[in-house]
């Protein structure tokens, strides 16, 4: 539907315009947020990025959104945990919390290091970031289960999952577990740092709740038929 | 092994002073062809402050740890002592002020009256460091340490005030004067027996401390004897202020105070009929102001500001004028004001270095340059604002 009234639009925004709100017109174009896509000399693009350029001179830019960097140091997926740990746009208290958890992984991590002997020194991961993504993974099941109306019945039938819900799924379990079933006088970043060290071993309460989903599913391979998509 | 370990520092400390600017590539390189040797030119051998000059600038000594456990019982930042357990070692950097204030003390004339430094500068740029480094200096000389670790904690959030028994005017603080005595002892056990008083002290009707008992008998009876543990530390600050100035004295003393600014300041305290307890009015904050009078010899006093934990202050306040106030400053001066700055390019490469080396800085884009200039740029050279973002990455 904007293709074909693209030739009707202008760039014009309403008089009142709510900044927190994505309803941009469709005129607008996404801002570039990486330095090295400015940094590349005019010979080396080609004439789909050539034409990319020119367009970005005339058409008007969205603002870009608070949570996206151009730091060296900028993660989607560490940005999108955040924003799903983030309550009443509490997004200072959301990256505060992500930090300390990151901060208190990585001390454990290098207090084992310096204690270690020689030996062993190698075998221990010590970036936070590597241990958090493979976490991550390890806590993303690979089938889901969907009920499917059939016949009067509801069955609960295994179906695949794309990749943005089974990430999301991981960190949903991850932050509900750590919000319910801890102890309610720890901080939340110390929940986490122990969820998220358990996960990145195979054990902890995630990576039951996602075996448990997987043994279902096997268990309900029976209906898989019922999916018609 | 060691001797050829030698020779190579000898080598690359000539390289770090001829190429300063290329110096963070060089010590990149330097580093990975030395893999076998575990320091490298951020690290410097000499762990004695007196011996410590201009060269060291920059660099980071390890605290012996027979020294680190008796010394800093209490007074290092809470941050710093985490990152000690962390790193299984104590390093500090070598900076101009500590330097600076550290000379002094080896040449003042000590049968003058004793002379006052106070580090100032803004919001975690290094002051209780830096008093802690010349604290070391003066405990490897061998004298008596008196290191009150926050001032500001004897005036807030008292959980028990008792009437002195000294005088019914003021206020007793029976749990902090406990624990200051306790960590007094750790540090000065070995200087403590050898100290004897010089006047009898009555503490009750039955018990009391006689003239020529070792002073340690006087700091155990105010851990035991919980009431009257404000008065033994009056009693204490007194003696061997006394003491030091004596032209026969063996000994040398040195009051380090944090945050200073809490003497002249106001306090939370209340009484019982919800009025504000006068600063005077409290033993430990009176015995405290005694102390820091220059009319005693024989030693030095260094203090610290501070407004992190001041109270009534505003919160952009760092120079001494604002945060002494008019009588605080008058009661002080003179004394000798060192400034305390964020790091200097040398340092900042220092400290970037040092936290490679022991594996805290573990983002794969921090080991770039665009990822140091990008430290650089967000902490502003700030030491604490630099450890917390490397913190997390």
């Amino acid at each position: 539907m904007a293709a074909s009234l693209s030739g009707l639009l202008k760039p014009w925004t309403p008089r009142v315009f709510l900044v927190r709100w994505s309803r941009y017109n469709p005129y607008y174009l996404e801002p570039e947020v990486r330095k090295e896509a400015y940094s590349q000399p005019e010979s080396e693009l080609s004439a789909e990025e050539k034409e990319q350029r020119e367009l970005k001179m005339i058409r008007p830019i969205k603002a870009a959104a608070s949570g996206v960097t151009s730091s060296v140091f900028s993660d989607p997926v560490l940005s999108k945990f955040i924003n799903m740990m983030m309550e009443h746009g509490n997004k200072v208290l959301a990256r505060e919390i992500m930090t300390q958890t990151l901060e208190n992984i990585k001390k454990k991590q290098v207090e084992k290091y310096h204690k270690a002997p020689e030996g062993q020194k190698e075998e221990i991961e010590c970036n936070p970031y590597t241990i958090f993504h493979q976490a991550l993974k390890n806590c993303q099941p690979v089938v889901g289960l969907e009920s499917i109306r059939k016949g009067g019945k509801i069955y609960q039938v295994p179906i695949p999952l794309s990749d943005k819900r089974r990430s999301f799924l991981a960190m949903k379990w991850l932050i509900t577990e750590c919000r319910d079933n801890k102890h309610r006088r720890t901080h939340m970043y110390e929940k986490l740092s122990q969820e998220v060290m358990s996960a990145f071993v195979h054990e902890g309460n995630v990576i039951r709740k996602k075996n448990e989903l997987h043994k279902m599913a096997e268990s309900n391979r029976a209906y898989a038929h019922y999916r018609w998509w | 092994m060691k001797y050829l370990f030698t020779i190579n520092l000898n080598l690359v400390c000539h390289v770090r002073t001829l190429h300063t600017s290329g110096w963070g590539q060089q010590q990149e390189a330097v580093a990975v062809e030395s893999e076998p040797e575990p320091f490298s030119v951020f690290r410097t051998q000499e762990t004695d402050p007196a011996c410590q000059s201009e060269k060291h600038l920059g660099q980071f000594y390890t605290l012996p740890s027979a020294h680190f456990r008796p010394l800093f019982p209490h007074g290092l930042p809470y941050r710093y002592q985490q990152q000690v357990k962390t790193f299984n070692e104590a390093c500090f950097m070598v900076r101009p002020p500590a330097l600076e204030v550290i000379s002094y003390l080896k040449k003042a004339d000590y049968s003058k009256p004793a002379l006052r430094y106070l580090f100032y500068g803004v919001k975690g740029s290094g002051k209780t460091m830096s008093l802690c480094h010349a604290v070391h200096f003066c405990y490897t000389q061998g004298w008596v340490v008196l290191h009150i670790p926050d001032a500001h904690l004897w005036v807030k959030n008292c959980k028990e005030l008792l009437p002195s028994s000294y005088n019914s005017a003021r206020f007793d603080q029976p749990l902090q004067a406990t624990t200051w005595l306790r960590n007094f002892r750790t540090t000065n056990e070995h200087l403590l027996s050898q100290i004897k008083t010089k006047r009898r002290y009555v503490w009750t009707k039955r018990e009391s401390t006689d003239e020529g008992r070792p002073l340690g008998e006087l700091v155990n009876q105010g851990i035991s004897r919980v009431k009257s543990s404000s008065d033994v530390v009056g009693a204490l600050m007194k003696d061997l202020r006394l003491q030091s100035s004596q032209p026969g004295a063996d000994f040398r003393l040195v009051v380090a105070v944090d945050g200073v600014n809490a003497l002249w300041g106001r306090s939370t305290i209340k009484k019982e009929n919800k009025s504000a307890v006068d600063l005077e009015e409290l033993t430990l904050i009176h015995n405290l102001k005694k102390l820091m009078k220059n009319d005693w010899t024989g030693g030095a006093i260094i203090t610290t500001l501070s407004q992190t934990g001041s109270l009534y202050t505003p919160k952009s306040a760092y120079l001494p004028q604002e945060l002494l106030g008019e009588t605080g400053f008058d009661s002080m001066d003179p004394f000798i004001p060192v400034s305390v700055p964020n790091y200097s390019e040398k340092e900042f490469e220092s400290a970037y270095l040092y936290y490679l080396d022991r594996k805290w800085l573990q983002h794969p884009q921090s080991r770039t340059e665009d990822g140091k200039k990008e430290l650089s740029f967000l902490s502003s050279k700030n030491p604490s604002m630099l450890d917390r973002i490397c913190g997390f990455l």
